[in-house]
């Protein structure tokens, strides 16, 4: 049985060094095969990269960047906003990807088209602007060095009307920060991976879309009946109140409680002051709203407003766990209203949170040790929990002055520059590791080592499970679970849709292939999904071993091995190096891959058209 | 009908359920911008996130500008004549709040008609802040926010059969008002 709708099948491809733009049909094999979301992202950037014989320079105009919403995108089921951005990261220089909420893709899909990619350069700042059946590309100098918020009031007051999404970068982007991101929604950001700095490489300063068209959903009343249990599930559960209430902020108290709260650049896993900058205390002081992504009940994101002090008048969408971990405890900040500073600075720059507070954590780290010496921080002193020399700091890395301009390459510059910095900065690929420490959780550093984008907790996360029930998991079970987290989370990536009520709130994964079928026309069950999303794991690892990645690059943070957490229940306690290397083996030996890492020779045939 | 469809912006958390299920309803189609109620979202001067519905006025500028006479206010809600109307989209533009829509695709202008006295939105909203209000109760939100805006708020925490309990009084004397 094929697709009978669920799909516009376009693809529209617009070059901005001709200033071109096309809508090409899209196959049903590819559809079929592919899905949606990082699934077309990952076989257009495999395509693009064959068609460059696998020389492709991620800041160089032929790198294809990709927009992908998938079949599910802005369909009526819980938190149906996702976007996922694809391209060949700058941070790592491998395949990368970042997924988006909020409503960018649903407005993207009512243009009538099922992807959008991007290549080539233009002469001058230019935007892109789809207006339902119409592209241009519009060029916009005056856009130069505007804040993310900034440009999007300019944008839409520029085209005369406030109905339409932007996807915009700033300074960040602009000065091709490896780990700049895309920002929509005014505080929405496709963080990881650094696709800001693509854009910024393209002299592309926002994608601007403005769609109307109906969402082709094939049985409207069996999605709506679906959708209904699915809802009716979510808003019985006992914690969906406090989900509402708190969003992922509540993870930091978790966090803290279990010892896997990142501390002082990693260097402990539990932050004394935690009552300071936890869900309770923005409830109590800080928050002014909710805020849900497109279509979802659950509304985890949080906006937050100092209401005094010096930072009096910060309004940020945010923080959500990782922002908040990152530039707090991380940094040994514990003012909560410097925490809302600094990422509203990081969603001005357009800059990912998680790498920004790693980066600074490792800069403050390494000045303590000896290993930066002032001279290199250009005589400004930077200490632990100094919140004026870090949000300085932050500046500078966004526009690239002085220390900042080495900080803005990311790790890999970093410990270029200053290789003892290899013991101090948390990176796996390349991209700096999020906000959970691994060190008490063999499985979470095996997701982190074999994640395709490098150190991030989206492909698996399992860190919990192992640590509440997993003591006495065998070796077999933690491979089998880090192994169908990377199956099932990124489907929900290809199919364009959150996968928190899923792992928050436990809504069967099953509700999925129905929710596929009533779009889609087309019945699968889960394990076929499963399956084309194993397949395309399979792809993103081609496109990485092609690109020089073994077993080598399969590895974890010196800390990891070395440094304990210095308190905490987890004290004292690290990866054994062997144990990892037996468990790397097995999980290697289950995705049927050799002992080097490399998917076996007639793997590449799968992906051919 | 003596109730009013009423938003409550500051429980709204923007994520536009209620544009899906009045598509839906209305036109069996998965579209939000065929809805006769949006979400508008401003940040971050001011803050705010505000479905714009119909009020269903009484005196309504969309009944008085229509020169063909399809819009007429009838037991509490203002129904479209379906033949009369010419799709001029006068109303439209005359709507004060602009709670009426217009989509290329469709033949008439999209305004709520309460889905019959049970509208969709109300009932799908997670977070409650759609409401159906008796008009004589309407402000009354307001009225009691006003109140605790207005005086100066305190607290104390006591424990009643065992369970903590917080009760709040205005204390005047101490403040300047």
């Amino acid at each position: 049985m094929s697709v009978k709708s669920g799909y516009f099948k376009k693809h529209l491809h617009v070059d901005l060094t001709k200033g071109s733009a096309e809508r090409r049909d899209l196959p049903d094999t590819f559809i079929e095969k592919y899905i949606g979301g990082r699934g077309f992202g990952a076989k257009l950037v495999w395509d693009n990269l064959r068609k460059h014989d696998f020389n492709v320079d991620p800041l160089g105009p032929e790198n294809l960047m990709v927009v992908a919403p998938g079949p599910l995108t802005g369909v009526y089921l819980p938190s149906s906003g996702k976007n996922s951005f694809v391209a060949i990261s700058p941070a790592t220089g491998l395949y990368g990807d970042s997924s988006i909420g909020g409503s960018f893709g649903v407005e993207l899909r009512q243009t009538g088209v099922d992807v959008l990619s991007i290549t080539g350069r233009a002469p001058e700042l230019s935007i892109i602007f789809i207006d339902n059946n119409k592209t241009t590309i519009i060029l916009m100098p005056e856009l130069k060095g505007k804040s993310c918020l900034e440009a999007e009031g300019i944008i839409k007051e520029r085209l005369g009307t406030h109905a339409v999404h932007i996807a915009v970068i700033g300074a960040a982007g602009e000065n091709m920060v490896r780990f700049a991101c895309v920002n929509t929604d005014w505080g929405r950001n496709a963080g990881r991976t650094g696709i800001g700095a693509i854009m910024g490489s393209k002299n592309l300063k926002a994608i601007v879309v403005r769609g109307h068209k109906d969402i082709p959903v094939y049985d409207v009343p069996g999605l709506v009946a679906e959708t209904e249990k699915a809802c009716k599930y979510l808003e019985e559960h006992k914690y969906f109140n406090m989900w509402q209430r708190e969003g992922l902020m509540n993870v930091i108290e978790y966090a803290n409680e279990k010892g896997i709260l990142p501390a002082y650049n990693f260097k402990d896993s539990v932050f004394a002051r935690h009552d300071q900058i936890n869900g309770a205390m923005m409830l109590d002081h800080y928050k002014i709203g909710d805020s849900a992504c497109f279509s979802c009940p659950m509304c985890c994101s949080n906006i937050c407003l100092v209401k005094m002090g010096k930072y009096s008048g910060t309004v940020v969408e945010g923080p959500e766990y990782e922002s908040c971990a990152m530039l707090g405890p991380n940094l040994g900040i514990d003012n909560f209203a410097a925490i809302l500073s600094a990422n509203r600075l990081c969603d001005e720059f357009g800059m990912d949170t998680i790498s920004t507070g790693n980066i600074v954590g490792a800069v403050i780290e390494g000045y303590e040790r000896g290993i930066l010496s002032l001279s290199d921080l250009d005589g400004r002193e930077i200490t632990w929990g100094d919140e004026e020399a870090i949000l300085d700091l932050i500046q500078r890395i966004a526009n690239r002055q002085g220390i900042g301009d080495v900080l803005a390459d990311g790790a890999r510059r970093i410990i270029d520059k200053w290789p003892e910095m290899d013991k101090i900065v948390l990176q796996v690929k390349g991209l700096e590791q999020s906000a959970y420490d691994s060190r008490p959780s063999i499985s979470m550093g095996l997701a982190y080592a074999t994640s395709d984008i490098g150190a991030h907790h989206t492909r698996a996360w399992t860190i919990a499970r192992e640590i509440e029930e997993g003591q006495g998991w065998s070796d077999d079970e933690k491979v089998n679970t880090v192994i169908y987290h990377q199956k099932l989370r990124p489907l929900f990536d290809m199919l364009g849709v959150c996968r928190l009520p899923w792992i928050e709130l436990g809504l069967s994964e099953r509700h999925y292939e129905n929710f596929y079928k009533y779009v889609t026309g087309k019945e699968a069950s889960l394990e076929q999904l499963l399956e084309l999303s194993n397949d395309v794991y399979d792809l993103t690892r081609l496109i990485n071993v092609r690109l020089g990645v073994s077993r080598k690059d399969d590895s974890l943070p010196y800390k990891v091995w070395a440094n304990p957490p210095l308190t905490g229940p987890n004290a004292g306690r690290v990866i054994d190096k062997e144990d990892f290397q037996n468990l790397l083996s097995l999980y290697y030996q289950k995705r049927g891959w050799d002992e080097d890492g490399i998917p076996p020779a007639g793997v590449e045939k799968k992906f051919e058209d | 009908m003596s109730k009013k469809l009423t938003a409550i912006p500051e429980l709204c958390s923007g994520c536009s359920i209620c544009e899906l299920v009045c598509a839906i309803k209305h036109f069996g189609v998965n579209n939000p911008k065929k809805s006769a109620i949006r979400v508008l979202i401003t940040y971050p001067h001011p803050v705010m996130r505000m479905p714009i519905v119909c009020s269903q006025c009484k005196v309504a500028p969309c009944v008085k500008i229509c020169p063909t006479d399809a819009l007429r206010w009838n037991d509490g809600v203002v129904q479209l004549d379906e033949e009369k109307c010419t799709s001029c989209y006068k109303c439209v533009e005359a709507c004060p709040f602009g709670a009426i829509y217009a989509h290329e695709d469709c033949d008439l202008p999209i305004k709520c008609d309460m889905c019959g006295g049970d509208p969709e939105c109300v009932k799908k909203c997670p977070k409650g802040a759609l409401r159906l209000i008796p008009v004589a109760a309407l402000g009354e939100f307001k009225r009691l926010n006003n109140i605790l805006s207005y005086t100066q708020m305190k607290e104390i925490e006591f424990y009643e059969k065992g369970e903590k309990k917080i009760i709040h009084y205005a204390d005047i004397g101490k403040e300047e008002l």
